[in-house]
């Protein structure tokens, strides 16, 4: 069974239609990319999967629980990460992990386990002891994505994880994602419109535009097919070189 | 510990750091009304002092003296008598000794009384710098009811003169007692003295029920409207807790805030109101009749929770149409204000004397509730506490229904109220 199946799910804001039957399944353990340009439908399906949005066509089960019909179930199972997330500026760095743990823990061993694992994710040392507030981006940036790995979700999904940030601060949080999929088989969707940063990532991929699936596939398979030296050429080909503007909701 | 507990504490914990929250709604009543009390105080405090008195007599009659004598058994007055030629002079020789108050008694003061004609005595109050002049004013006033008390005293005797055999029916022909009938009993306290006593209560319970309501609405809505600004809301909803929890933990969370600002506001009120004794009036509600059963204090105490808590879902569902805490807190106000306005209202009516519609309309406010709930409290009748409460309770529940029903559907994602074309996208 595939960790995530999603069959022709469609989503309107009002008269704007952001999904038009997007289709796409994640084996488990997978590193599944969602790519495309701003207003795509990233997003927009990243929320539908985390339970956040319902769609209004068609459906999406996780572990074969529908995100809809079964969401507290599926909830339980993901950890989702949206773009230009926050974290409580009053509290610690660590007090905000040990808030997310005890939430998802059944017990005070385990809530204390999660912690732990999280402190040593976030890489942030005696920091974890200062106010939210007082973080840079790229620090707030590692504290949410720790939070939302050191749970162990079945499904980790990560709304452009690395966006905004600078070299070193995006290329640690890839290591850090590429690192925890191989130690702890999580399956992991994520959303990017970095192609690079997706090729260095993810087992498969699917390209995404105006809120349809252009291509799935892995990187080798996608450039070999379409004879391009990167993902990025793969895509402008696929879609047509004239992108016109996107449409769709806002961040995609 | 329960998911609740954990999100309740991360509430609570997020709230009472907010320095600027705890500093605006614990640390300013706690010293603001205290300090606002004590200056009021020191001025009524300063006007008990004893009294500085000059009289300068230009009369050498026997009325003069009895009136010198008169002034020099009042409480607080320190007379001393000056020695001057003229009123001018006087008035520079009590500047000198710093005096308060000057008396005149002019030249004819006991030949006029003498020829049954009205003489004038002048006081002047010396003002010293240019303060309140509270002392001045008081001390006028006391030596006006000490001549007040010597003109009956001397029109006594002139009427006894006359030969009348009881000079006091004829001077006052007419004299009334007043006495209050307060919940079936009879208080010989004046029906003055009462309203005055109950004004101040009816003034004081509003205006805490209504800065307790908007304190805490705005604090509710800042926390719902933080989790969007901050973008914690969506991490917050796709977390293993059932959304009523996340509804609940901040109502008390908020409701915990809104506890302690309350206190810190009636503690302020306590000294603020205790400072210059008003609400008292020298008569306690106890000498009334109205006391406070704990029966009574529980029930009002409920119906004060009850209409918090409606506060507190209303100003949530609201501040869900927000993008970030400037517009929630406006929005808020926008909604609640209106409501929790009328309650004024009662401040000067009696509700059972507005026309039965207007009666109605306000009732269905919520927070007119404890408003007028607190007078039934006075008067130890509780049946209209029961059903207020029921009724609040109703709709405590059917808002706190709405709240969670909003916080489970995917509104409370996209909700937004657009102001005007600003909110285009980009």
């Amino acid at each position: 069974m595939p960790m995530v199946e999603v069959l022709d799910l469609e989503k309107d804001y009002g008269k704007v239609k952001a999904l038009k039957g997007v289709s796409f399944s994640i084996n488990e353990g997978e590193i599944f990319g969602l790519i495309g340009p701003n207003g795509a439908g990233k997003s927009t399906t990243l929320k539908i999967l985390a339970t956040l949005l319902k769609p209004t066509g068609g459906s999406a089960r996780i572990a074969g629980y529908d995100v809809v019909k079964e969401a507290s179930k599926v909830r339980e199972l993901i950890s989702y990460l949206p773009e230009e997330a926050g974290a409580y500026k009053n509290l610690t760095g660590k007090e905000y992990l040990e808030f997310m743990a005890k939430l998802y823990a059944k017990d005070e061993a385990k809530a204390r386990e999660m912690l732990e694992l999280g402190m040593e994710l976030s890489g942030l040392g005696e920091r974890l002891n200062d106010k939210v507030a007082t973080y840079s981006k790229g620090m707030a940036r590692k504290l949410l994505i720790a939070r939302a790995l050191m749970v162990r979700p079945k499904l980790a999904i990560l709304d452009e994880p690395a966006s905004g940030l600078d070299i070193v601060n995006a290329y640690a949080i890839r290591q850090m994602i590429r690192r925890f999929a191989r130690s702890e088989g999580v399956t992991f969707l994520l959303s990017s419109h970095n192609m690079l940063e997706v090729e260095y990532l993810c087992h498969r991929v699917a390209l995404i535009n105006k809120g349809q699936i252009v291509e799935v596939g892995t990187p080798k398979e996608l450039k070999d097919k379409y004879s391009a030296e990167n993902l990025e050429e793969v895509f402008m080909t696929a879609v047509g070189a004239n992108i016109s503007e996107p449409i769709g909701g806002e961040g995609g | 510990m329960s998911d609740f507990w954990v999100m309740a504490m991360k509430e609570l914990k997020n709230l009472f750091r907010d320095k600027k929250l705890v500093f605006g709604l614990v640390i300013v009543p706690l010293i603001l009304l205290p300090v606002m009390g004590k200056a009021v105080s020191v001025g009524m405090e300063q006007a008990q002092e004893t009294t500085n008195v000059a009289i300068v007599n230009f009369d050498d009659g026997e009325y003069g003296r009895i009136l010198i004598k008169a002034l020099e058994v009042t409480p607080n007055v320190t007379v001393t008598v000056v020695n001057a030629s003229s009123v001018e002079e006087a008035i520079q020789r009590a500047i000198e000794e710093k005096q308060n108050v000057l008396v005149v008694i002019p030249p004819d003061f006991t030949a006029k009384l003498k020829a049954n004609e009205t003489a004038t005595v002048e006081i002047y109050g010396i003002f010293m710098s240019i303060g309140a002049g509270v002392k001045e004013s008081v001390s006028e006033g006391r030596i006006n009811a000490v001549l007040q008390v010597l003109s009956d005293e001397i029109a006594r005797i002139k009427v006894k003169n006359l030969g009348a055999s009881n000079p006091d029916a004829i001077l006052q022909p007419i004299t009334t007692v007043s006495r209050s009938v307060i919940n079936n009993n009879v208080v010989g306290v004046p029906p003055t003295v009462v309203s005055g006593v109950i004004a101040a209560q009816a003034f004081t319970i509003p205006l805490i029920v209504f800065m307790m309501v908007m304190i805490t609405s705005q604090m509710a809505a800042g926390a719902i409207a933080s989790e969007k600004e901050n973008k914690t809301l969506e991490t917050l909803l796709t977390l293993p807790v059932p959304r009523t929890h996340i509804v609940g933990a901040k109502i008390f969370g908020t409701a915990m805030m809104g506890l302690v600002a309350a206190i810190a506001y009636m503690v302020g009120m306590k000294y603020y109101m205790g400072s210059f004794g008003l609400g008292s009036a020298g008569v306690s509600l106890e000498d009334l009749g109205l006391v406070v059963t704990p029966t009574g204090a529980m029930l009002f105490a409920l119906v004060v929770f009850t209409t918090i808590i409606i506060a507190l879902s209303l100003a949530m569902i609201v501040a869900t149409f927000a993008e970030d805490v400037q517009s929630a807190t406006t929005l808020v106000s926008a909604v609640i204000l209106p409501l929790a306005f009328p309650a004024f209202l009662l401040m000067y009516t009696d509700i059972n004397d507005l026309p039965s519609f207007v009666k109605y309309v306000l009732l269905a406010i919520p927070f007119t509730h404890p408003v007028i709930d607190y007078r039934y409290v006075l008067l130890s009748d509780y049946r209209p506490l029961v059903i207020s409460l029921i009724y609040l309770a109703i709709m405590a529940l059917a808002i706190l229904y709405a709240t969670a029903r909003l916080f489970s559907s995917e509104r409370i994602m996209t909700a937004q109220v657009s102001w005007g074309r600003k909110k285009k996208r980009e």
